[in-house]
C-alpha cells in the first residue's frame, strides 16, 4: 500500500512539475491533493498552520535579508571597484589578471552571497578587460562563471542555510565548513588561470615569433603605487563588512539571522556612504528585486516544507530512506549515487526543491552509511555549484551570455568545463580528506565526534 | 521572458543584477472591458501593497541589527525582535505573492513542456493557471478560517513575549485571497484569449 503510493507521489509530482506549474503551486497543491485522498480530512484544516509554522523560523526567515544584502551590494558599483583594484594590485603576477578575476569573485560572492550577482558584477568589468589583454573569450568566460559559484559556498549561503534546516545541522558550522572547499577552489581555479595564461601566452609568442600578428596577451600593463592605493578607499568598507559580519557571527555577538539583518543594514548603509545611493527611486529597484527574489523563493520553500511533511505523514520518505538503507550499497557507491541523483535533478529543479524535497530521503542512508552531514552538505553544495555552470541550466552561462553576448556559446560551454573537472577534483579531495571541510568549524566550534 | 532570464529564474535561488530586472506585468486582453478593469484595479492594489512590503524587510533587518545593539550596548534583554522580525518577513512575504505572480516571477520547469504544439500548450497553460489558482483559493480559505479561530480563542505564540498569532495569520489570508484573485484573473484572461501563440 504504502509503496504504491509512494510511487504514485512521486509520479503525479513529476508529471505536475513537469506540465510547468509553477513550482510552489505544484508542490502544494500535490501536497493538498494526496493529502485529500491519504489523509483524514482533519488533516487539510491544518494545512496552512504547518505552512506558517514551518516557514516562521527565523532561520529560514534570514533569506530575504541576505538576498538584500546581496541586492544591495549587487546592484552598487562595488563589483566594478573590488575588480579594478584586484586587478591593478595583482597584475605583476604571471596570469594575474585571471587571478583577479578568481579572487574578486570570492571576494564579491562572499559579500554578495550570489552567483549571478557576481558573475554579472565582476564579470561585467572583467570579461571585456581579459578580452581586450588578449585573453581567450571561452577562458575570460569560464573564469567568471566558475568563480561566481562560489556564491552558494561562502558563507553566507542560502543553499547552506536550507540544508542545515533540512538536515538539522548548526547553520554556524556548516558556513564555515563551506570556507575551507571555497578556499580550495579559488587555489584551484587561480593555478588552472595562471596555467593557462602561461598556455596561451606561449603560443602568442610562438605566433608572434613567427611573423604573425602581435596579441595584446604580450603587452604589460603597469600600475604605479599612487594608482593601487587609490583604489582602496572604495573597496575596503566592503571587506570591513565581510570580515565584520564574519566576526559578529562567530565571536558570538549575533546568531545567523540577526547577521542577516545586520549585514543588509550595514549594506545598506555602505551604499549610501559609498556610492550616495539613498533616495527612494535608487533604493527601489533594490528592494522591489529583493521581494521579487525572496517571495518567489520563499513560497517554494514553504510548499516544499509542505510536501516534504505529507511525504512524512505517509510514510513515504521513511519507506524510500529504509530501502535504500536496505539494497547495502557500499558507503562510496552510495555516496556516488545520491550524488548523481542531485545532479540529475538539478537539470530540471532549483536547489531549494532539491534539497528539502530529497533530505527526508537521502540523508538517514547516508547517516546510517557513517558520512558527517555536515560534510555532505558541502560536498552537495558544491554539486549544485557545477550545475550552475553545466548545461542544460547553467544559470551562470546564461548570465555570461547577458553581459558578453558577442561571445558564442559553444565557446563559453567549453571555457566553464575545465572548471567543472576542478570542482569534481575538490569533491575527490573532499572523500580523500573531510578535513577540508570539517576542520575549520572543529578548531573554531570544537569538535561534534 | 528571454531564454537567460528565464533560466536565471529557474534556477530559484540566486539574486543578481540580471534576476533584478522587473519585466512587465502580463498585459490585460483588448476588447474585454470588466477582465480590463478588474486588471487595472489589480495593478493598483499590487503596486500600493508593495510599498509596505519593501519597507517590512528592511524594518525586519532593523529589528535584528537593533536585537544585537541592545543586547550588547544597552545591556537589555531581547525578546520581542526575532518574532517582529518573522512576523513582518511573513507579512512581506505573502502579500507581495500576487505582485509576483503579475510578473510571472513565481517559476516553473518549462523545459519539455514547451515542446507541445501551440494548441496543447494553450491547453496546457490554462490548466496550469485554473489548478494554481484552485489550489491558492484553497489555500487562502484555509488561511481565513485559521485567522477567526486565532483571533476568537486568543491564540499567541508560545515565546515568553508570546504575541497574537492572528497578526501573521491575517497576513497570510489577505496575501494569499490577493494571489487567489491575481490567478483567477490570470486564468480569465488565458481563457479568453483565443490567439493561439507560438
Amino acid at each position: 500500500m504504502t509503496g504504491s503510493t509512494g510511487i504514485a507521489f512521486g509520479a503525479v509530482t513529476l508529471l505536475v512539475m513537469f506540465s510547468g506549474m509553477p513550482i510552489a503551486f505544484a508542490l502544494g497543491a500535490v501536497a493538498v491533493g494526496f493529502m485529500a485522498v491519504f489523509m483524514p480530512a482533519s488533516a487539510l484544516d491544518t494545512v496552512t498552520q504547518n505552512v506558517y509554522e514551518e516557514m516562521a523560523s527565523i532561520t529560514l526567515l534570514s533569506i530575504p535579508l541576505f538576498i538584500l544584502k546581496g541586492a544591495a551590494i549587487g546592484r552598487s558599483p562595488a563589483g566594478k571597484d573590488l575588480y579594478s583594484a584586484m586587478h591593478a594590485w595583482m597584475n605583476r603576477i604571471p596570469g594575474g589578471l585571471g587571478i583577479a578575476n578568481v579572487f574578486a569573485c570570492a571576494l564579491f560572492a562572499a559579500m554578495s552571497g550570489s552567483s549571478p550577482a557576481t558573475c554579472s558584477a565582476i564579470g561585467s568589468a572583467g570579461i571585456p578587460e581579459m578580452r581586450e589583454r588578449g585573453y581567450s573569450p571561452g577562458f575570460a568566460a569560464g573564469i567568471i562563471a566558475a568563480g561566481g559559484t562560489l556564491g552558494i559556498l561562502l558563507p553566507p549561503s542560502i543553499t547552506m542555510i536550507l540544508y542545515a534546516v533540512a538536515a538539522e545541522q548548526s547553520l554556524g558550522r556548516l558556513f564555515l565548513a563551506g570556507i575551507g572547499p571555497g578556499l580550495l577552489l579559488v587555489a584551484l581555479f587561480a593555478g588552472y588561470a595562471v596555467y593557462r595564461y602561461r598556455k596561451e601566452y606561449a603560443a602568442a609568442h610562438a605566433m608572434h615569433q613567427q611573423g604573425g600578428s602581435r596579441s595584446a596577451l604580450l603587452d604589460d600593463r603597469r600600475y604605479t603605487w599612487p594608482e593601487r592605493v587609490e583604489m582602496l578607499p572604495r573597496v575596503l568598507p566592503f571587506v570591513i563588512l565581510l570580515i565584520g559580519v564574519m566576526v559578529a557571527l562567530y565571536g558570538g555577538y549575533a546568531t545567523p539571522s540577526e547577521t542577516a539583518g545586520l549585514g543588509a543594514i550595514l549594506a545598506l548603509l555602505l551604499i549610501a556612504v559609498v556610492y550616495r545611493i539613498w533616495k527612494p527611486k535608487q533604493l527601489r529597484p533594490i528592494l522591489a528585486g529583493t521581494i521579487k527574489e525572496s517571495t518567489m523563493l520563499m513560497f517554494i520553500i514553504g510548499m516544499s516544507l509542505l510536501y516534504s511533511y505529507v511525504m512524512s505523514s505517509l510514510h513515504i520518505s521513511q519507506d524510500a530512506a529504509h530501502a535504500v538503507v536496505a539494497m547495502q550499497l557500499p558507503k562510496w557507491l552510495l555516496l556516488a549515487a545520491v550524488l548523481g541523483m542531485v545532479v540529475v535533478l538539478g537539470f530540471f529543479l532549483p536547489p531549494v526543491s532539491i534539497i528539502l524535497m530529497t533530505a527526508p530521503i537521502i540523508l538517514p542512508p547516508l547517516k546510517a552509511a557513517g558520512f558527517d552531514l555536515i560534510w555532505f552538505g558541502v560536498v552537495m553544495t558544491i554539486v549544485m555549484e557545477m550545475g550552475l555552470i553545466h548545461p542544460p541550466v547553467g544559470l551562470n552561462i546564461f548570465v555570461i551570455k547577458n553581459i558578453a553576448p558577442d561571445i558564442p556559446l559553444r565557446s563559453v560551454i567549453w571555457g566553464v568545463l575545465p572548471f567543472v573537472a576542478l570542482m569534481l577534483l575538490a569533491i575527490v579531495l573532499m572523500c580523500f580528506v573531510p578535513g577540508i571541510a570539517t576542520g575549520l568549524p572543529d578548531v573554531v566550534m570544537g569538535a561534534t565526534r | 521572458m528571454t531564454p537567460a532570464t528565464d533560466s536565471i529564474a529557474s534556477a530559484g535561488l540566486e539574486v543578481g543584477e540580471a534576476g533584478l530586472e522587473l519585466s512587465r506585468p502580463e498585459p490585460a486582453p483588448a476588447g474585454r472591458p470588466l477582465i480590463g478593469g478588474v486588471h487595472a484595479l489589480l495593478q493598483i492594489v499590487n503596486r500600493a501593497v508593495m510599498v509596505p512590503c519593501m519597507l517590512a524587510v528592511v524594518a525586519a533587518a532593523a529589528c535584528l541589527t537593533y536585537s544585537v545593539a541592545a543586547r550588547y550596548f544597552l545591556k537589555v534583554p531581547t525578546e520581542w525582535q526575532d518574532e517582529t522580525a518573522v512576523f513582518l518577513l511573513i507579512g512581506a512575504t505573502f502579500c507581495s505573492g500576487a505582485f509576483v505572480q503579475s510578473y510571472r516571477g513565481h517559476i516553473g520547469v518549462e523545459a519539455i513542456a514547451e515542446l507541445l504544439p501551440p494548441r496543447a500548450n494553450r491547453w496546457r497553460l490554462l490548466v496550469i493557471d485554473l489548478v494554481s489558482a484552485a489550489f491558492c483559493t484553497f489555500f487562502a480559505w484555509k488561511s481565513w478560517t485559521l485567522f477567526l479561530e486565532a483571533l476568537h480563542e486568543g491564540h499567541t505564540s508560545n515565546s515568553t513575549w508570546g504575541p497574537p498569532l492572528w497578526i501573521p495569520y491575517l497576513l497570510m489570508a489577505c496575501g494569499t485571497s490577493l494571489l487567489a484573485v491575481q490567478l483567477a484573473l490570470e486564468s480569465a484572461v488565458r481563457a479568453v484569449d483565443t490567439e493561439v501563440r507560438p
